[in-house]
C-alpha cells in the first residue's frame, strides 16, 4: 500500500496528460499508415477535414544564407497543393480501375516515427513526425522516400481529422518517376 | 566499335516509318548524341523573369554540361559552365539563388559574376603573381528569344532567331505572346528511368492519353480531348484486362478531317496537336482570349493561331499550352532522363488567375499530376525492352497516317510547313528522321538543307 501511493505521487498529472494525448496521437497515426499500407483509400481520405489544405512544396538547393528560400510557398509551384475535393479525386482515380502507375498496385510500407506534439491548441494539436515510404513495384523498381509530416489534428469523435498536411521530403530532384502514392 | 557517320543511317526510316530500338538504350549511340546533339545545338536554358537581379543565377543543364546562367551587373546574362578552371570542381552548388562571386571550395579559386579568374590563394608565393587561368570556361554564343535564354557550345551554330526558323519562333510565341510573363517559382525535377528520345516522342502523342491517361478522364478529373463531331475512337477489339470492351472518352477522330494540326521544320523542331476549335476551352480549363490580341495575330500567324499543338524545339525543349508550361528532357545516361518543369502566368495576373494556373499545372503534369503518372513506366519499361536480344531486332513503328500527310510549305509567308490531318505519328518519325542527320554531324547548312520537310510525311 505504501509503495502503491509513493508511485502515485511520483506520477505527475502533466506527464501523465502528455502521455495520454501521445498515445492518441501515435495510435491516430498508426491507423492511418495501416489504411494506406492496406490500400483502404476511402477510409484514408476520411481521415482530412473537408477544409484540409495538403501540400507538398518543391525543395531546392540552396546556399545556406539562403535557406530560408529551400521551399517553396503556396501559391508558388508545389509536387501536391490539395484540397479535400482533389485528395478524393486521387483516390478515386487509383481505385478506378484504369490507373496504370498503381496497376499492378505498388507495395508500399509507410513508417511513422518521431511523433512529436509541438503545439495544442483550444480544438487541436500541430503534430511533426518522420516518415518512411517505402515502394516497390513491378520486378525490381525501388523508391524510398523520407521526409517529415506538419500536420494540424482536430480533435473529432474521439479521433482527430487532419486539417493540414504539409509533407517535406528529403530531395531536392525527386528520384522517383511519378508520385502515385500518398504520403 | 565506334558510331560513323554512315552507320547512323540505317537507324531511321522515313519510307517505312520505322526506327531501330537499339537508338534507346544504346551507350555508345548515347555518348554520340552528347557531342552531335547537346553539344552544337541551341539549348534553353531558363527564362529572364528567374535572374532579375543582378548576381542572380540559375543551373542550367546542357547535355551532361552543368551551366550557371548568371545576371551581370551591366544586366546582361552570362552562361558559364560550372567547373572550375583548376581540378574541375563544381564552383557554386546551389541550383538557385543570388551571388556575389564564385569561390570554388576545393582551394579557393575565385570567379566574378562574368566567370573572370580574380583570387587566387598564394599568388604571389606560388604562383608568381601570374593569374594560372583566364577563367570560367563560357557557352559559345548566349541569346534570348522574347525572355526565353537559350545557349550553344557551337560557336559555329547559326543564331538562335535562326536556329528557331518559324516553327521554333512560334512555339515561344504561344506563351510570349500572351503578355508579359513570367515564371513562377518552383521548377519541378524529376528523374525516369527511360530514353530521353521516348519522352520526347510522347509529348507529340495525341494517340495515348485515352488509354494512358484513361483514369483520369473516367473519374473526371480532367476532361478528355473532344472530337468535334461528338465521335468517340473505335475501339477495335480493345478489351480491359477482364475481357471487357473499352470505352473511350472522345478522342480527336475524324478520319482526314483536320482536326489535327503538324508543323515540321529546319533543324528536326515540330509541333502536334489538336485545332484549337477541336480542343474548345477543355471543360471551361484554358483560356484561348489572348489570342484575339492583334500582336499575337501578327506573330504566330493564321495557321499557328489555330494551333493547339504541343511544340518541341529540337531537341527537348516542350512547349506545353493548356498551363503555359515548358518541359525539358535532360539526357543523364541511356536509360536515365530528368524532366524539369517551368511554369509561366502573366506578370498582372489576378490572385485568381495565378491560383487557377499554378493549380492546373499540378494536377495534370508533373510527377504527381493527374496525367503524368502515367507516363513515366511507358517510358522506362520501353526503354527497357529495347534490351532484350530478340526484342531489339523488333523495329519502331511509326506508321500512323504514314504517306498522307501532305506537307504545305509556304516560303514566303510567316506559316511554318504545315499538314492539316487526323490523329498521326508524323511530328515524331521528322523528329526522328532529323535526330538521325543529326548523329551524322555533318556541317550545319548539310544539316540545315537535310532537315528541309519533304512534300508528303
Amino acid at each position: 500500500m505504501t509503495i502503491d501511493q509513493s508511485l502515485d505521487q511520483a506520477i505527475d498529472a502533466g506527464l501523465l496528460a502528455d502521455a495520454v494525448r501521445q498515445f492518441e496521437v501515435e495510435r491516430f497515426y498508426t491507423t492511418e499508415a495501416a489504411l494506406l499500407d492496406q490500400r483502404r483509400f476511402p477510409e484514408w481520405v476520411a481521415l482530412f477535414s473537408d477544409d484540409v489544405h495538403y501540400f507538398m512544396p518543391i525543395r531546392r538547393t540552396r546556399l545556406l544564407r539562403q535557406i530560408d528560400q529551400e521551399f517553396t510557398r503556396p501559391g508558388e509551384m508545389a509536387f501536391f497543393d490539395e484540397t479535400k475535393e482533389l485528395l478524393q479525386g486521387r483516390v478515386a482515380k487509383v481505385m478506378c480501375g484504369t490507373a496504370w502507375a498503381e496497376d499492378p498496385p505498388s507495395r508500399t510500407r509507410h513508417i511513422i516515427t518521431n511523433v512529436q506534439v509541438v503545439a495544442e491548441h483550444a480544438d487541436g494539436l500541430d503534430v511533426h513526425t518522420n516518415f518512411l515510404l517505402y515502394r516497390t513495384r513491378l520486378k525490381s523498381e525501388e523508391t524510398t522516400w523520407i521526409g517529415s509530416r506538419r500536420d494540424s489534428l482536430r480533435r473529432h469523435e474521439g479521433s482527430f481529422l487532419i486539417s493540414k498536411r504539409e509533407v517535406l521530403l528529403e530531395q531536392t530532384v525527386l528520384l522517383s518517376q511519378n508520385l502515385s502514392n500518398f504520403f | 566499335m565506334t558510331i560513323e557517320a554512315d552507320q547512323a543511317e540505317g537507324l531511321v526510316s522515313l519510307e517505312r516509318g520505322e526506327l531501330d530500338r537499339t537508338i534507346f538504350s544504346d551507350p555508345e549511340i548515347f555518348e554520340r548524341e552528347l557531342t552531335t546533339i547537346f553539344a552544337r545545338s541551341w539549348l534553353f536554358l531558363c527564362h529572364e523573369s528567374q535572374i532579375k537581379k543582378k548576381g542572380d543565377f540559375f543551373e542550367a543543364a546542357m547535355g551532361r554540361d552543368n551551366v550557371l546562367v548568371v545576371r551581370q551587373r551591366d544586366g546582361s546574362i552570362k552562361g558559364l559552365l560550372n567547373t572550375c578552371a583548376h581540378r574541375g570542381n563544381a564552383v557554386c552548388r546551389a541550383e538557385e539563388g543570388n551571388a556575389k562571386n564564385f569561390m570554388c571550395t576545393y582551394h579557393g579559386w575565385t570567379y566574378d559574376l562574368s566567370g573572370e579568374l580574380v583570387g587566387v590563394p598564394g599568388l604571389e608565393e606560388l604562383y608568381h603573381n601570374q593569374m594560372p587561368a583566364a577563367g570560367l570556361k563560357q557557352v559559345a554564343q548566349l541569346d534570348t528569344y522574347r525572355g526565353f535564354v537559350f545557349a550553344t557550345m557551337d560557336a559555329h551554330a547559326p543564331p538562335l532567331a535562326e536556329f528557331l526558323g518559324r516553327t521554333g519562333r512560334v512555339s515561344l510565341d504561344f506563351i510570349a505572346a500572351q503578355g508579359d510573363m513570367e515564371v513562377v517559382p518552383g521548377i519541378q525535377k524529376f528523374i525516369v528511368p527511360c530514353n530521353w528520345k521516348f519522352a520526347v516522342d510522347n509529348l507529340f502523342d495525341w494517340y495515348h492519353p485515352q488509354i494512358t491517361h484513361l483514369s483520369a478522364f473516367q473519374t473526371g478529373l480532367l476532361p478528355a480531348t473532344p472530337d468535334a463531331t461528338g465521335a468517340t475512337m473505335k475501339t477495335a477489339g480493345v478489351l480491359s484486362p477482364d475481357g471487357d470492351d473499352m470505352q473511350f472518352p472522345g478522342g480527336v477522330v475524324s478520319g482526314d478531317a483536320g482536326d489535327q494540326l503538324v508543323f515540321v521544320d529546319v533543324y528536326g523542331h515540330a509541333i502536334s496537336g489538336p485545332t484549337v476549335e477541336a480542343i474548345g476551352d477543355f471543360g471551361g480549363m484554358i483560356d484561348h482570349s489572348w489570342r484575339n490580341r492583334p500582336e499575337a495575330i501578327e506573330q504566330l500567324g493564321s495557321m499557328a493561331l489555330r494551333s493547339f499543338g504541343h511544340a518541341n524545339i529540337f531537341p527537348t525543349c516542350w512547349i506545353t499550352p493548356p498551363f503555359n508550361q515548358l518541359s525539358l528532357r535532360i539526357p543523364r545516361g541511356p536509360m536515365e532522363t530528368e524532366i524539369w518543369w517551368f511554369t509561366f502566368v502573366h506578370k498582372d495576373a489576378s490572385p485568381e488567375q495565378r491560383a487557377a494556373a499554378v493549380s492546373g499545372a499540378i494536377h495534370a503534369f508533373g510527377p504527381a499530376g493527374f496525367l503524368e503518372q502515367e507516363d513515366g513506366e511507358n517510358w522506362a519499361q520501353s526503354t527497357l525492352q529495347t534490351r532484350g536480344a530478340s526484342s531489339k531486332l523488333i523495329p519502331q513503328v511509326l506508321s500512323m497516317n504514314l504517306g498522307r500527310g501532305r506537307v504545305v510549305n509556304d516560303q514566303d509567308g510567316i506559316d511554318p510547313p504545315y499538314i492539316e490531318c487526323s490523329i498521326n505519328e508524323h511530328a515524331q518519325l521528322w523528329t526522328f528522321v532529323a535526330w538521325q542527320e543529326w548523329l551524322r554531324d555533318s556541317s550545319w547548312s548539310e544539316l540545315r538543307d537535310r532537315t528541309v520537310p519533304p512534300e508528303v510525311l
